[in-house]
């Protein structure tokens, strides 16, 4: 039906769609980049680059201070410790959490499992608005505001995460397997950690991956929780910046790459299981 | 039969995949981070503002104020937002906040809208009758600080409003800006500086910087002409048929083919380069804006004049009021009559009335030092004019502000009343006060109907009475 | 169904405990609490007054609840009538065996998603600056001198004589601006779901209609449309739950407020502001519920379609 010629002029004319797309796509992020490390005077006098007085490209005026005084002054590293150990000691909780409880969910045959299954379904739908001032009133009763436990705990229970590591185990974790390590005497514990755990690895990445994005990327929860500025996570600590520094682009521009870069970095680390994780449990569930 | 601890091993490498373990270790490493840095808990009394400028004001005085107590005072600043958030978040919670917190009157509202003894701060009023402060500061400036007959913080400022003009512009055309005492005066003295000259079918500059959306310019004209939006027992009175004229006369300003008001934006270079050519004439100035002026435009030296603001009526009120701040006491600081001494160290001592006026042109709201040589210097930015004299001469005339928890509400209520009544003023091409008045007025009564709404449903606020 | 043995109960609930205790604390009892909370009134957590259904009717009657509403369903009819159609066109592009680079093209149109809200609201908040943006500076260079503001959009007043380096985004135009956003954003993650479901499309479905002498459009809804819709309408589903839920990107392009005439007011902003601003908890829980029901009711309909489709 098609013959070579067709195939590759119908290849050219998809790339010509293809790579604007791509670029207009891709230039907020050059902007981004550039724009940290610019002065104020640069980044309204230059689109990208910025330029000498003659208006040719001049490179040396690059400056690193956005980024020395983001440490210094704005105190942005300690923002940044604070995401990372919140993104990602609720990614091994909750993971962990998820998958015992999908593995139980998948793999036993138990008193009220029906009802169980019901309730994860059920708890997938309820909007995480709703819980946000009853989660206040509880939070406050139990004297868990402006902690990192008030934020961590709630989150390591996702029913979503439940959900799919019961597709998981029931997809790639056969049963015969773990009644021959029953016959062989193992412990369920072990079962679980030695056979299920390896199983399931794929999506152990990728969950763990979402959650901490998700973590990562969650402005609403330590907005409400926290309190004390050194306890802000970086969207917070951030989002912060925009009332104080409000002229100062340059800095504003270096505080948001500094807090997206650990995340591009884990990603392309964990890119390959998280678009399959996130994926299959759409087309194949 | 492999050793157990190749078996555990070969299990977590086979459990996790590289970013997984990446991920894991992270969660150990900033663990163990977060349990060595304990936050920061330093002696001392610590100082919330919402502004680097007013920090740089508080040092030097903060400083001393250490040298003779020997207590630490830690400021530190946060966006308005930023600290609005905390401060609420603190007062709800009882969560610890500061020692000491400077509001801006955006932020109040809210701290007011519970029961008297829920609000966060301090009541203050004991401690101000006692050193007879009420009458040492300019009294409405206490309004806004106010609920319920209690006042919780100490006013930061007056902020009279003025009318600046251009005047090497109105000079170089020969008028007499002392002619003007009403703003009907301002427009017909003033009519022929709106030739068109280049022929663009536009008049080249208009009169007033002013439009109907401007929520704080809105108010400033409001109250100027003896409109409010509470009274003094905190009933809304958006709908008085005073405001209804008041909005109807300023409307008829931008509206139609004579109008001779426009939008210049106070806050971006574009507004500030239209400002610079001479755009506008006149322009509703606070006297903190002066500051900013003088930081932002030093072009602009020597071509403006400052001129009590044209009244709505021949006899009428000559300016107004915009913005405000105060320092108030948190009730869980452990140490309230330190702070208190602060507070009156930072905003009655005569060294910030200085710092205040030197380097944001504001005056002091205490009455004691309005007598001080500094505010009769003559200003070289405003053409020699003594610009504090000029701004302490209104400031006993400045209206009060009756504060409401509903008052951030009802200023929006009063800028959707504006921007409906222009909409449909324009589409009926109305120009006149007397035509627009019934639009305005309806419009306006809405506005107080939805104020009403809201406040019926508090359950708090009944109780206390 | 048999009795379960007890030790498969011991096991199961061993398994099972972590979440079950975390999940009672954290999501059910929240849930109880908010049909509680929602027939009060309070102020902040420790004020509390029983008002019955007064919240539901103060929402019924309340105007800027209403401007809430509209501008959510706005955003989400422009960002999904928008996005989704491109989202399937940009994965059909990329839909071809042999075309190559195709990981790259789909690793650039899903990078934005990654960035977040938060950042990617930072970000806006200056492409959209009036002068020194992005956008304006390159609709400036696209469009000055045979196109400007005032022209395109004649019925906007505040246009008159506007250059586009000084087109009010963030003044006038801001859920067209939050579509834009949205379209950058989620354009490539609702295309990753597209492309899993053309490539699952059954090869020789495409070949016997091709060989039927069907033209490609004629395939496109004979063979693509109905093997993708699925998964075309899970994207719908978890679009329309994703932009209904709007808060983080108008709250922070907009510095923390609602934006002039709360042209950036959400549900949940608003949410947000009642009961952490305001400190009213009661009435935030009510715009909760409020919210839920909609979102539930639009899943039950989604389930309701499919099941019709089925028969």
């Amino acid at each position: 039906m098609h013959d070579r010629k067709t195939q590759r002029v119908f290849g050219v004319a998809t790339h010509l769609a293809l790579v604007p797309l791509a670029i207009v796509t891709l230039i907020p992020f050059v902007w981004l980049v550039l724009a940290a490390f610019k002065t104020p005077e640069d980044f309204s006098g230059s689109l990208f680059l910025p330029r000498d007085d003659s208006g040719a490209i001049d490179l040396t005026r690059l400056t690193w201070m956005n980024f020395v005084s983001l440490f210094r002054d704005v105190g942005l590293g300690r923002a940044m410790l604070n995401s990372i150990f919140l993104s990602s000691m609720t990614a091994v909780l909750a993971t962990l959490c998820a998958a015992a409880g999908g593995y139980a969910l998948a793999r036993f045959r138990f008193f009220g499992r029906n009802a169980m299954t019901l309730l994860v379904l059920g708890a997938i739908i309820i909007p995480p608005p709703l819980l946000l001032a009853p989660s206040y009133q509880l939070l406050f009763n139990l004297h868990l505001l402006d902690t990192f436990t008030g934020l961590i705990l709630p989150a390591i229970a996702p029913a979503f995460g439940i959900f799919l590591f019961r597709q998981a185990t029931r997809q790639s974790v056969p049963e015969s397997l773990i009644e021959a390590a029953r016959i062989d005497g193992a412990s369920e514990v072990g079962i679980f950690v030695s056979i299920v755990l390896p199983l399931v690895r794929p999506m152990i990445g990728a969950f763990m991956l979402l959650t901490f994005l998700m973590v990562w990327n969650n402005f609403i929860g330590p907005q409400v929780v926290l309190q004390t500025a050194e306890r802000y996570p970086l969207s917070v600590a951030v989002a912060q910046m925009r009332g104080l520094y409000r002229q100062d682009y340059g800095l504003l521009m270096a505080g948001t790459l500094v807090s997206i870069l650990p995340v591009a970095g884990l990603f392309l680390l964990l890119q390959r299981e998280f678009i399959q994780g996130l994926t299959s449990g759409a087309v194949k569930g | 039969m492999t050793t157990r601890h190749e078996r555990i091993g070969a299990l977590w490498t086979a459990a996790l995949s590289p970013g997984a373990w990446v991920i894991a270790l992270l969660a150990i490493g900033s663990g163990i981070a977060v349990l060595a840095m304990p936050v920061r808990d330093e002696p001392g009394l610590e100082v919330w503002i919402f502004a680097f400028e007013h920090g740089q004001m508080y040092e030097p005085v903060a400083d001393e104020w250490t040298a003779e107590t020997g207590t630490e005072v830690n400021v530190r600043v946060f966006g308005i937002p930023a600290l609005a958030r905390r401060v609420m978040g603190g007062f709800f919670s009882g969560i610890e906040t500061a020692d000491l917190i400077e509001c801006e009157r955006q932020m109040v509202g809210p701290m007011f809208a519970g029961p008297v003894e829920s609000v966060g701060f301090t009541d203050l009023t004991e401690r101000i009758e006692a050193e007879g402060l009420m009458g040492r500061i300019n009294a409405p400036s206490f309004t806004p600080w106010m609920s319920r007959g209690r006042v919780f913080g100490l006013p930061h400022d007056v902020h009279p409003v003025l009318l600046g003009y251009r005047s090497d512009i109105v000079e170089a055309a020969g008028i007499d800006m002392s002619e003007i005492e009403t703003w009907d005066d301002f427009q017909r003295v003033l009519r022929p500086l709106m030739a068109d000259t280049d022929g663009d079918g536009r008049p080249d500059r208009y009169l007033l910087s002013f439009w109907e959306n401007h929520l704080e310019n809105l108010e400033v004209l409001l109250l100027q002409g003896g409109g409010s939006m509470f009274d003094m027992d905190g009933v809304c009175t958006l709908g008085s048929e005073r405001n209804a004229e008041i909005l109807a006369e300023v409307l008829s300003w931008c509206m139609g083919d004579d109008r001779f008001c426009t939008e210049i934006n106070e806050w971006s270079n574009a507004g500030h380069m239209q400002t610079i050519e001479g755009y506008a004439i006149g322009y509703l100035m606070p006297d903190w804006m002066c500051g900013i002026w003088m930081r932002q435009m030093p072009q602009l030296e020597g071509t403006v004049k400052l001129m009590p603001l044209p009244a709505f009526e021949p006899g009428g009120r000559r300016t107004s009021v915009r913005g405000g701040s105060m320092m108030g006491i948190p009730k869980t600081t452990d140490q309230p009559d330190v702070a208190w001494e602060l507070i009156r160290e930072l905003y009655l001592s005569r060294d910030v009335a200085r710092e205040l006026y030197e380097s944001n042109g504001i005056i002091s709201p205490v009455t004691e030092l309005w007598d001080d040589p500094m505010y009769d210097e003559p200003s070289a930015f405003f053409s020699g004019q003594a610009v504090g004299r000029a701004y302490i001469g209104e400031a006993p005339n400045v209206p009060p502000r009756p504060a409401s928890p509903y008052y951030r509400s009802a200023q929006l209520r009063l800028q959707d009343a504006a921007v409906i009544t222009g909409e449909r003023a324009r589409a009926a091409g109305m120009s006149t006060p007397e035509e627009i008045l019934p639009l305005a007025r309806e419009a306006l009564a809405d506005a107080q109907a939805s104020i009403e709404r809201q406040m019926a449903r508090n359950v708090f606020i009944g109780e206390d009475e | 169904m048999a009795r379960a043995p007890t030790n498969a109960n011991k096991a199961a609930y061993l398994f099972l405990a972590p979440f079950l205790v975390v999940f009672a604390v954290f999501t059910l009892y929240p849930l109880v609490l908010s049909g509680v909370l929602a027939v009060q009134q309070t102020h902040g957590p420790d004020h509390a007054r029983f008002v019955g259904l007064d919240n539901f009717i103060g929402l019924a009657t309340d105007p800027l609840f209403h401007k809430a509403l509209g501008n959510t369903i706005i955003y989400t009819l422009g960002s999904l009538l928008i996005q989704l159609p491109l989202a399937l066109g940009l994965a059909m592009l990329l839909n071809q065996p042999s075309l190559r680079g195709r990981w790259f093209y789909r690793l650039i149109f899903f990078s934005p998603q990654l960035m977040g809200l938060v950042f990617v609201a930072m970000l806006a908040a200056l492409v959209f600056e009036k002068r020194a943006g992005l956008l304006n500076q390159a609709l400036q260079w696209a469009l000055d001198g045979w196109l400007d503001p005032e022209t395109a959009f004649p019925w906007m007043a505040v246009l008159d004589g506007v250059t586009w380096l000084d087109f009010p985004w963030l003044q006038s135009f801001v859920m067209p601006a939050l579509i834009l956003v949205s379209l950058w954003m989620y354009i490539g993650y609702n295309m990753v779901y597209f492309l899993a479901a053309l490539q699952s499309i059954d090869k020789s479905l495409v070949e016997a209609c091709a060989v039927d002498g069907a033209g490609p459009v004629t395939r496109f809804f004979a063979v693509t449309v109905p093997s993708i819709r699925p998964v075309a309408s899970f994207v719908v589903l978890l679009s329309l739950i994703g932009s209904l839920q709007l808060f983080e990107l108008p709250y922070i392009l907009l510095d923390q407020t609602a934006g002039p005439q709360n042209r950036g007011l959400t549900i949940v902003m608003y949410l947000y502001q009642s009961g952490f601003e305001a400190g009213d908890l009661g009435y935030a829980s009510a715009i909760g519920w409020v919210l839920a029901l909609m979102l539930v009711a639009l899943a039950l309909g989604q389930v309701f379609i499919m099941r019709r489709e089925e028969r």
